[in-house]
């Protein structure tokens, strides 16, 4: 549809002539066939495509400019388009699942009653392939206290690295620390994963006495060391976006650096921060492999509640370990816990891009 | 006097050759001691000196912004820099309380002294040095916080007043103390009656005239012993200016009063001397305000403060 | 009006506190880093260090550290060494200590008296509430440095009695683990050795703001060093372990053979194991998502920089861009496998490995292109527009040139990323540990129905590095660890020349820039 409006605005902006015009109409038309038939898998795909490609061709060739302005807003188009088909997908797929545990995909072993009436229900076992009992409690509860303890790592951690880079080190250092953490956000997850696996994991059972391989508390330091350096380098940006006269004036009045940062850097970059967090925690909710190569694979939840040192399952550990022999409802659930993680993790998108809209406004605001 | 440079018993025949000498080398950067001859550490004020530079010099870069600046600024008086756009007045003020360290570009070489002690030597306390020598920007920088907070920010730095969570537990809180400084600095930058009554308000909120002038209180706030001014009246009207000129005479009891404008009369007015500064950062001229715009010994001054140029 | 400044404009020589404090912080330096190797069991309690053993070199170091701290704080207080104190320690600090009191009381009162949770948590709460009210009453320097230095020493006495050995032992009810000597003592250490280093530091610059930054800089600086340090430790370890396999059977010269590299895995005994299909597929799926992606992402910013008018279209699409870096790379995989599975062959294939990875570098490139591309300067738009050139010449010529480096800068960071994903490719793409490299190239063929071109290779499962260390983990590391830690290794080579290369180019781009 935004194609097609786009198409309006070449006109009118570009006054195009009608053969451009016409152009971008059949190649609209084609390209809307090919995502039809793709769509519904039939083998014909390729003729709309290679129609598309031709069009393409010919416009390239006869109006270059009213070609290259549409076919960026084509890939703008399908930015947005990819984000609409994986909700899409994800919620058709989850369907069946929350079709048939209703509410009690989030069940918990004894009911929970508020004035009578079951708020939560309970359910025994929490996950059962083969009674088909599929309560994503375990799993929301572990995916939490990791993510709990990533951020009680990567928070203060992350946020003291991004003071340091921006405001405390001396340039040479600054040279060494920046691309450090830079490419510590490169290390694969796996790799983290496979030392977690090998070493720490075994670690644990040496010197803690763990009587099972893998604990909470493993998985949530290695996914705060992981997400570290996404907190470092969005709450930099943040940081070193305050404006320096404001700093200035902190500095002539004599206060510290140290007084100027508590009192004025971090105050105006407040929103910044925040958001660095929020997308920490997004990236620490999401990791996947860390979480299902360290975890044993246990869907019930921890003994006490808070036992860090317990295993449990993440909503990521969850798919990734179960994908390989999931059918039906089974299959569903895993895409139901691919709802409830999407779904948080968009939450945490959005909030942290108001948070930080909200800082720009501020900041500019006297302008 | 704490530079034996500085001789009091120079005679008015010195000056003249050697404003006459300036002149004639002013687009040549000569040898040092020419530099020297070419100084106003000779300049013959009543009282000490607060503040002196010898032989300053600030490249940005390659870029050489101030040449060999040598004068002295006396105590508890009202110096204005005037000079045209660019030639380096912020520059020299910035150089007072070193708060060029702050620009990566900025070298400075040379000296100044505050109260006869080098403020460029290693084991400086800048912390120290800024709470005594206060600056008022160019551009107004409040805070991104309210009126208050901007007003009391020196204090509180400085263990003055204390209202933190610690102060309010233990009853010790100087509340009132924090008023009173509030109040009084804002009557002094003439904003108290406009701002009264929102106090709690951010101050971005405030209007670029009243900025500047939160800015000239939250600086008196903090109580320094020479206070920088950076076109203080730039963005006032003429109520509020000939307001934060009245205020200018009045601190030059208790302070050293530096102050930029541009504005002739302005400088006029206010000062008890004036420094002339010409394009390409040299120190042209200087003494009583007085006697610079009636008999200026340099063409190009005169040039400059008649209008000719600049 | 120059009284009542405390401090100085100039500091004079370095005073016995200096030297002092200087002394303590390294002390706790060594303590700490000593600790982290008994932590990690490099050392332990039996290890030799300047003629004792590194147990007790703790204790006496701790006790050290806390008795020299207790007597700064009263020689200062007393005024026998000058310092600028405040009135007492910020709010902050008095909070910790008081938590910190909270948590050894609780502990004691609970653990080793026995008594019930009730009565240690009534207990905490008030030694807490305590120790923070009695905060306010001291000057600063008391205040920062006995709490700190009685803890420090406390801790050191009861090791040097063995009240606390390395047999000693907890094991809590609500945890499942257990707590021992061999671990607790050094992990002690670490903690009282920062703390003691902090309030060490703030001393050095005699209390009051400067020491308080003095102290803050410290702790900030170590947790950058300590960052650098987990960094570094996790290569040279995993270098350390892989290169061995790796370069096991090179032969150099006429007969060059690098196994490891050029085999797959073969399962036979005289043969090693290899990751040869591995990269090959890494190259071809990254190559796929490159193709995809970067096209798409430049497309996509050049529109939003150069064309759209900012509004609530322009909004959505940076909302929807962000979401979309921010999306879980699970959550990609199983859209690709509910999908493009389905429509590609219905079996996991090389070409939905291409695409999802596509769409995760997406977001990437459009954000770095977007920033490159609004970084030019409108001088050049405004000088090429008016030579009368169009608005598409211009971007063709003028804008996307110079905003070349930092999209390719951001792309190369972006294939580094998506180079070292497993939980997509998992879903999608590969297929067991001993699939083939595949042959895209030689797989090209035309066939009489639709779609007349077939590649059978991009149809069908390929393996990956990544997913070749998750399969050795999944199919029991027991045998072969050591074929984990060569492929983690050359994992971590190929990701992090990406990133080597990305940030050169970068640095060397912004010197061109600034000369
Ligand atoms: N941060 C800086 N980096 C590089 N060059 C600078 C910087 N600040 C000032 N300059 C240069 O130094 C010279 C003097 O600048 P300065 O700001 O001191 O002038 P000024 O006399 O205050 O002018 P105005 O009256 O316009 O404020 C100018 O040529 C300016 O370009
Ligand atoms: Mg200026």
């Amino acid at each position: 549809m935004s194609s097609i409006s786009g198409f309006e605005r070449i006109r009118q902006t570009t006054g195009s002539d009608d053969g451009a015009l016409l152009t971008g109409a059949i190649g609209v038309v084609l390209l809307g066939a090919a995502f039809v038939a793709f769509l519904m898998n039939s083998t014909l795909t390729i003729v709309p495509v290679v129609g598309f490609i031709v069009v393409t061709a010919y416009g390239w060739y006869a109006h270059q400019a009213e070609t290259a302005r549409a076919l960026t807003l084509l890939a703008t188009t399908s930015t947005v388009l990819i984000l609409v088909l994986i909700t899409v997908f994800l919620i058709l797929e989850a369907l069946p699942a929350f079709q048939l545990m209703g509410l009690a995909i989030f069940a918990v072993e004894k009911p929970v009653e508020l004035f009578g009436v079951t708020v939560i229900p309970g359910q025994d076992p929490l996950w059962s392939t083969s009674q088909d009992l599929y309560s994503l409690t375990p799993m929301v509860w572990g995916t939490l206290i990791t993510t709990a303890l990533a951020m009680l790592i990567a928070g203060p951690l992350g946020i003291a690295g991004a003071l340091f880079i921006s405001e405390i080190a001396p340039p040479t250092i600054r040279e060494i620390v920046k691309p450090g953490i830079e490419i510590m956000a490169g290390v694969p997850s796996i790799v983290y994963g496979f030392v977690g696996y090998v070493i720490i994991n075994s670690y644990m059972m040496d010197n803690f006495a763990l009587p099972t391989f893998g604990s909470l508390f493993v998985v949530g330091i290695v996914i705060g060391l992981m997400s570290l350096p996404t907190v470092v380098s969005v709450a930099e940006d943040a940081i070193s976006s305050v404006p320096p006269s404001i700093k200035d004036g902190s500095l002539a009045m004599g206060a510290t650096d140290w007084q100027t940062m508590k009192s004025i850097t971090i105050p105006s970059a407040f929103s910044g921060v925040s958001a660095a967090v929020l997308l920490g925690v997004g990236r620490a909710a999401g990791e996947t492999m860390a979480a299902t190569v360290i975890l044993g694979h246990t869907q019930a939840l921890p003994e006490p509640l808070y036992d860090v040192f317990g295993n449990t399952e993440t909503l990521t550990s969850l798919i990734a370990s179960q994908y390989g022999n999931a059918t039906g409802t089974h299959m569903s659930a895993l895409f139901a816990a691919g709802v409830v993680l999407f779904v948080s993790v968009m939450f945490l998108s959005v909030g942290s891009q108001l948070i930080e809209a909200r800082m720009k406004r501020q900041l500019g605001g006297n302008q | 006097m704490s530079e034996p440079v500085t001789s009091a018993d120079t005679e008015n025949s010195t000056q003249t050759t050697q404003s006459t000498q300036s002149t004639e080398r002013s687009t040549v950067s000569g040898e040092t001691d020419e530099r020297i001859q070419q100084s106003w550490l000779d300049y013959d004020f009543e009282g000490e000196p607060k503040l002196a530079s010898k032989e300053l010099d600030v490249h940005y870069g390659s870029d050489h912004a101030l040449k060999g600046i040598s004068m002295e600024i006396p105590k508890e008086s009202v110096t204005a820099l005037i000079g045209p756009s660019g030639c380096g007045k912020s520059t020299f003020l910035r150089c007072l309380n070193r708060m060029n360290d702050r620009i990566k570009a900025a070298n400075v070489d040379g000296s100044v002294t505050l109260d006869g002690e080098e403020i460029y030597q290693d084991g400086v306390n800048l912390v120290e040095l800024r709470k005594r020598v206060g600056m008022v920007f160019q551009a107004p920088n409040p805070f991104p916080k309210s009126i208050r907070d901007n007003i009391a920010y020196g204090p509180r730095k400085h263990g003055d007043i204390d209202t933190g969570l610690l102060a309010r537990l233990s009853g010790r809180k100087d509340q009132k103390k924090e008023d009173e400084i509030v109040e009084r600095s804002l009557k002094q930058a003439a904003l108290w009656d406009e701002v009264k009554n929102r106090l709690d308000d951010n101050a971005l909120g405030l209007s670029g005239g009243q900025q500047q002038r939160l800015c000239i209180a939250r600086c008196l706030a903090t109580d320094p012993e020479v206070i920088l001014m950076d076109e203080p009246a730039s963005a006032l009207d003429p109520i509020a200016t000939s307001k934060i000129e009245d205020l200018i005479a009045d601190l030059a009891e208790n302070y050293t009063v530096v102050v930029v404008t541009h504005n002739m009369q302005q400088a006029a007015r206010i000062s008890d001397q004036t420094a002339v500064f010409l394009t390409g950062g040299e120190l042209v001229e200087y003494g009583d305000t007085d006697k610079i715009f009636e008999s200026p010994e340099s063409q190009r001054v005169e040039d400059y403060i008649t209008g000719k140029f600049g | 009006m120059s009284d009542g400044y405390g401090s100085k404009l100039v500091e004079g020589q370095t005073s016995a506190l200096e030297r002092v404090t200087t002394g303590v912080v390294g002390l706790s330096i060594v303590s700490c880093l000593l600790g982290m190797t008994s932590i990690l069991r490099w050392t332990t309690e039996s290890t030799e260090f300047l003629g004792v053993s590194l147990f007790d070199f703790f204790a006496i170091g701790l006790l050290a550290m806390g008795l020299t701290l207790v007597v700064i704080g009263v020689a200062s207080r007393t005024g026998m060494v000058e310092t600028q104190p405040d009135r007492n320690v910020g709010a902050f600090t008095a909070v910790a200590i008081g938590a910190i009191s909270a948590v050894v009381v609780g502990l004691v009162v609970s653990q080793t008296l026995g008594l019930g949770t009730l009565v240690s948590v009534l207990a905490a709460l008030v030694a807490g509430a305590a120790t923070t009210l009695a905060m306010l009453l001291v000057r600063e320097d008391i205040g920062s440095t006995v709490p700190i230095g009685v803890l420090t020493a406390v801790v050191g006495v009861l090791v040097v009695t063995g009240v606390l050995g390395p047999e000693w032992s907890w094991d809590p009810e609500a945890f499942t683990a257990t707590f021992n000597g061999t671990i607790v003592i050094p992990a002690l250490t670490v903690f009282c050795g920062l703390l003691s280093a902090w309030a060490a530091a703030k001393a050095n610059e005699g209390f009051g703001t400067r020491g308080r930054q003095n102290g803050a800089y410290l702790l900030i600086g170590l947790n950058a060093f300590g960052m650098l340090a987990i960094l570094a430790g996790l290569i040279v370890f995993i270098a350390s372990k892989g290169i061995g396999p790796v370069l096991e059977g090179v032969q150099l010269g006429a007969g060059f053979d690098w196994p490891f590299v050029t085999n797959g895995y073969t399962l036979s005994p005289n043969e090693p194991n290899g990751v040869f299909p591995a990269i090959v597929g890494t190259f071809w799926v990254v190559l796929g998502a490159v193709l995809l992606a970067v096209p798409l992402g430049i497309g996509a910013a050049v529109f939003l920089t150069e064309y759209a008018e900012q509004g609530r279209f322009t909004a959505v699409v940076e909302v929807a861009t962000n979401g979309l870096w921010s999306t879980p790379s699970v959550v990609f995989g199983l859209f690709g496998y509910a999908f493009l599975v389905p429509r590609l062959g219905n079996n996991t294939s090389l070409l939905a490995g291409m695409l999802v990875l596509g769409f995760m570098l997406l977001p990437l490139v459009v954000i770095t292109s977007r920033e490159a591309l609004i970084s030019v300067p409108d001088e050049y738009r405004d000088a090429s527009a008016a030579l009368g050139v169009s608005q598409w010449e211009t971007i063709r010529s003028v804008v996307v040139p110079a905003a070349l480096p930092g999209v390719a800068t951001g792309v190369i960071l972006g294939v580094g990323r998506i180079a070292g994903e497993t939980a997509p490719i998992l879903l999608v793409m590969t297929g067991g540990l001993r699939d083939n490299a595949p042959n895209i190239l030689g797989s090209f063929e035309f066939t009489s129905s639709p779609p007349f071109v077939a590649n059978d290779a991009l149809l069908q499962s390929a393996p990956a590095l990544p997913y070749q260390l998750y399969a050795t983990i999944t199919a029991g590391v027991s045998g072969d660890e050591s074929f984990g830690w060569a492929t983690a290794l050359v994992l971590l080579l190929v990701v992090l020349s990406f990133y080597a290369v990305g940030i050169a180019s970068r640095f060397y781009f912004r010197r061109k820039l600034h000369q």
